[in-house]
């Protein structure tokens, strides 16, 4: 029988998360991700699970690397400038390869901004938010079943692959109610790390796998590695040997091309025949979705792009879809983000911004007007 | 619930990565002496190595965990203890033991710092007190005494210091001890103290920087800092005696505070079990 | 023993750190101010744990004016410690004095003159008896062993002060009374015991010496077995830093002429582990082999 509740965007998240087999969630609070604490701190005890309300943002965010170093699967959630704080740790856990989801719920900025108010101004920031080179996936939920489902896949990610993964939602997505069916979103497998099971005699814990994702020394199961956010060798311990080094450094951002198509999801809506595409993400591409309706009535050839997978960003999915299209727009909750990587990736192509950030959503009327002026 | 003392005599190459020495501290650095103090203790207790996680910041101190041979965990900037404070959560098997350093705990990680001693979660957090940030080159910290040179401070320090285990104390950390390296089966014995504590545990060890620090205030080479900090501690048997044949400014050493509230982690999983215990 | 008619009953009472010197002391002081007496204290005291002397003098009399006892003058010394009781024991009168002292031995630190692991410390070698033949009256008991029979080593004191009882003239309820108020409740009656044991140890006659005292003295070869020592350095992590050559209490190593430590003097070192303890690189290894007592 299906359970179909009422359930909303954050609350999905946790319950997405507790699903896929989320044992340790720390956070703090910060509007407008709360509720995914709150969801957290109610759900995790029942499954004997761990919550944890640390000092701050950062904290909370070394407090689930540190629950993950210790073998669990790990979450924590937050907001605009608690995810500018989480920067450090959120690198530290890609350079070191530990396995975390975050969620960020995107509010107006830039600094305490408009705290109540929707954006989707961190685009960038999840992408590009701490320093170096690293690698890291950044999935964007549409609806409330999407909340929960790519809070599932964020973990199946994260564990197999050893990156941290941010689910970045707007906040009208996070404090959106759906109705949904939980029974038909539980995941049918869930997918953990590969923990080391070989002999501890010369077991280096960043050893280049075919995968190149190598197994996670669990502590306690005798092989007593080493773990830093020094640029290291395979042995865990710190290089600053110039070939060694980058070749260490390669490996981790090379692992998610070899791995692309486990990472890469996007729905693609009527752009076989599309003139004009709109690419975009979150409760936008909603908005977008709607547009495309209303234009397609108009006799306008529109269709959507939206990935689900923003980063790394599915390019070759975004060429496919745009192939036969004049133009591309691409709204969105800031003054032009992604807009810039879809330029970067369509050279010959004319593609266009759309850009709102006064604390509204875009509406489809703002879209098909822009689209409108785009094809004159 | 801690193991039973082992009687077999200390060798400190078996709790070290024999691969990774010589370590890459400077000659007479205080930090190896307390690092030894540390391991003999996890010795004595008979702590196995599996079971022991060792987690750093970042700085001199931080660099101390990658030569322990154990589960070791080389984390950010003032970070440790929310690391900690997660992997002791996660994993109430594993010994947590924090090293850290003055400005790692102090000023970059003072928050963390404070609450770790307020949540009282089954951990040891040793700081390498040394006066300064030895890693960038000898800048000010908030440990620094009064008056003297340090890179940032090219006119003497005329900010305050902390005391720490004043702070750990005022904020509830189940066990504070201070000691200096010179003291060095003290130090082992305060440290095995502070392990075995059910809690956080909180020991502050005086370490020279005798290179960078010792250098720039004329403070003499290696044996002549240690003496002079050991000189410049009132020893506990004294603490209380009237008398006081001291100095009145000598920092006390020795355990400074001791309270038996109760472990967070022990607290958490009790709420955990009695949650379970109505839902079932 | 009556007052003095001209002037305070003076009572010195001796120990090492730990013993419980002051305690004593401070029974005699409030019995006599239970009994109407101006009492004058004076100690030096805190070389607890260490081994070192600690001292009390305690003068009562119906006026008491000077704090310490002269030379020569003290009417009873108690002795905690048996090496102390010779050390003080020209403060008694010779002609009036009484002596009361523990047969046991607490070996202080430096009597270890020779460093060598193992070593005879320096202690008086004086038998009690010996000393006996040279004081007017008194006691040498094994009070620690009595009290260890009665099941608490620290009720020697006690004991002690039993002794003390014969030769000053305050009731044994007086006594009783004040040592009650002293010792924690739980060990109240074994302290009782212990008091009567030695007032009745002390009453056999004025002058006594426990020939069977076992005197539990701690020689050097008891502290430290005699070992042999192995130093190792491992050049490759020695950084010269000179710790080791400053600390070393034999001054037995140095640094050679590419700055790393080495032993110069193998014959001088103890083994005592400074060295290893305090090298911060982790590069000494002292090895200790016990060495099998050679036949007698
Ligand atoms: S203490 Fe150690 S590092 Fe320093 S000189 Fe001696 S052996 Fe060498
Ligand atoms: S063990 Fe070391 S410190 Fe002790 S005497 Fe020998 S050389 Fe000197």
């Amino acid at each position: 029988m299906a359970k179909r509740i009422n359930l909303q965007g954050n609350q999905a998240c946790a319950l997405g998360a507790i699903a896929a087999g989320c044992t340790f969630y720390a956070g703090y609070p910060i509007t407008p991700s709360s509720e995914v604490a709150e969801a957290m701190a109610r759900e995790l005890p029942k499954i004997g699970g761990t919550f944890i309300q640390m000092e701050d943002e950062i904290a909370s965010m070394g407090a689930a690397i540190g629950a993950s170093m210790g073998g669990l699967k790990v979450m924590t959630a937050t907001s605009g400038p608690g995810f500018s704080l989480k920067q450090e740790n959120l690198g530290y856990a890609s350079g070191a390869e530990i396995p975390c989801v975050i969620i960020n719920v995107m509010r107006g900025g830039p600094s305490t901004g408009m705290p109540t108010r929707p954006a989707q101004g961190d685009i960038m920031q999840a992408r590009w938010g701490t320093h170096g080179d690293h690698a890291i996936i950044v999935l964007t939920p549409a609806s409330v079943a999407e909340c929960y489902s790519e809070t599932v896949r964020a973990f199946e990610l994260t564990e197999r692959l050893r990156v941290p993964v941010v689910v970045l939602i707007d906040e009208v997505i996070g404090h959106l109610v759906e109705t949904v069916d939980l029974d038909a979103l539980k995941p049918s497998r869930l997918v953990t790390r590969k923990f080391a099971d070989g002999p501890a005699e010369g077991f280096e814990p960043y050893a280049v796998t075919d995968d190149m994702v190598p197994p996670f020394p669990r502590p306690g199961d005798g092989y007593r590695s080493h773990t830093t956010g020094l640029t290291h060798l395979p042995s865990g311990f710190p290089t600053q040997n110039p070939s060694k080094a980058e070749a260490a450094l390669v490996r981790t951002t090379d692992k998610l091309d070899l791995h692309a198509d486990l990472i890469e999801a996007v729905e693609v809506a009527e752009c076989d025949d599309a003139d004009v595409v709109i690419a975009s993400v979150g409760i936008s591409a909603r908005a977008g979705q709607a547009a495309v309706a209303d234009l397609r009535s108009k006799g306008v050839k529109a269709g959507l792009f939206r990935p689900k997978t923003l980063w790394p960003f599915p390019e070759a999915a975004l060429k496919a879809a745009t192939k036969g299209a004049k133009a591309v727009v691409v709204p969105e909750m800031n003054q032009g983000q992604m807009v810039l990587e879809v330029e970067r990736l369509l050279k010959n192509k004319s593609v266009h911004g759309l850009g709102k950030i006064d604390g509204e959503a875009i509406t489809p009327a703002e879209i098909v007007t822009r689209v409108t002026e785009v094809l004159a | 619930m801690k193991d039973s003392v082992n009687e077999a005599e200390f060798q400190i190459n078996d709790y070290i990565r024999l691969d990774q020495m010589p370590h890459f501290l400077c000659p007479g650095c205080g930090h190896g002496i307390a690092l030894r103090a540390l391991l003999w203790a996890v010795h004595e207790l008979g702590i196995d190595k599996d079971k022991l996680a060792v987690v750093s910041g970042i700085g001199c101190s931080g660099r101390l965990s990658a030569y322990v041979d154990a589960n070791s965990f080389h984390t950010t900037h003032g970070r440790p203890l929310a690391f900690a404070t997660g992997l002791a959560l996660a994993r109430p098997d594993l010994h947590v033991i924090v090293i850290t350093g003055d400005g790692d705990s102090l000023a970059i990680g003072g928050n963390h710092l404070i609450h770790a001693c307020r949540r009282n979660l089954n951990m040891t957090c040793m700081m390498l007190n040394n006066e300064i940030y030895g890693m960038t080159g000898g800048q000010v910290s908030p440990t620094t005494t009064s008056n003297r040179y340090t890179t940032t401070t090219p006119a003497g320090n005329t900010e305050p210091v902390f005391d720490a285990c004043a702070l750990a104390t005022a904020a509830g950390a189940g066990f504070v001890g201070r000691e200096v390296t010179m003291q060095v089966t003290g130090l082992k014995n305060l440290l095995r103290d502070a392990i075995a504590h059910d809690g956080f545990s909180f020991v502050e060890v005086i370490s020279d920087c005798t290179e960078i620090y010792g250098r720039k205030n004329d403070l003499g080479v290696s044996p002549e800092m240690m003496l002079s900090q050991k000189a410049g501690m009132r020893p506990e048997a004294y603490r209380n005696t009237v008398d006081v044949p001291f100095k009145p400014n000598a920092l006390e050493c020795g355990m400074l505070a001791k309270n038996d509230r109760p472990e967070y982690g022990a607290t958490y999983r009790a709420m955990v079990d009695r949650i379970r215990g109505k839902g079932a | 023993m009556a007052e003095k008619k001209n002037g305070p009953t003076n009572v010195l009472i001796v120990g090492v750190g730990g013993q419980g010197v002051i305690m004593v002391s401070k029974v005699l002081a409030m019995l006599c101010q239970n009994h109407g007496y101006e009492v004058k204290q004076s100690e030096v005291h805190g070389m607890a744990k260490r081994g070192g002397g600690v001292f009390s003098h305690v003068r009562f009399g119906s006026s008491v004016w000077s704090p310490t006892i002269p030379v020569g003058e003290a009417d009873v010394l108690v002795a905690l410690e048996w090496a102390e009781a010779l050390r003080w024991i020209n403060y008694m009168n010779p002609q009036t004095g009484t002596f009361i002292a523990d047969t046991q031995k607490i070996v202080p630190p430096f009597a270890c003159r020779v460093r060598d692991r193992g070593a005879d410390a320096m202690y008086s070698e004086e038998t009690p008896a010996e000393i006996m033949e040279n004081v007017r009256a008194g006691y040498a008991m094994d009070a620690t062993s009595i009290a260890e029979d009665l099941g608490n080593l620290k009720a020697a004191n006690t004991v002690l002060l039993g002794a003390l009882s014969n030769s000053l003239e305050f009731s044994v309820d007086a006594w009783l009374e004040v040592i009650r108020s002293f010792v924690p409740p739980k060990s109240i009656d074994i302290n009782m015991e212990a008091f009567a044991k030695g007032r009745e140890w002390a009453q056999a006659g004025p002058k006594r010496v426990d020939e069977n005292a076992k005197g539990r003295g701690v020689s050097g070869r008891d502290l430290h077995k005699q070992v042999e020592t192995k130093l190792e350095i491992t050049e490759e992590w020695c950084k010269g830093c000179d710790i080791c050559v400053k600390m070393c209490p034999e001054r037995c190593l140095r640094l050679n002429d590419q700055l790393i430590s080495e032993l110069h003097k193998p014959d001088a070192c103890t083994g005592c582990r400074m060295c290893e303890w305090l090298c911060p690189d982790f590069a000494i290894k002292i090895t200790n082999t016990p060495i099998m007592e050679p036949a007698e």
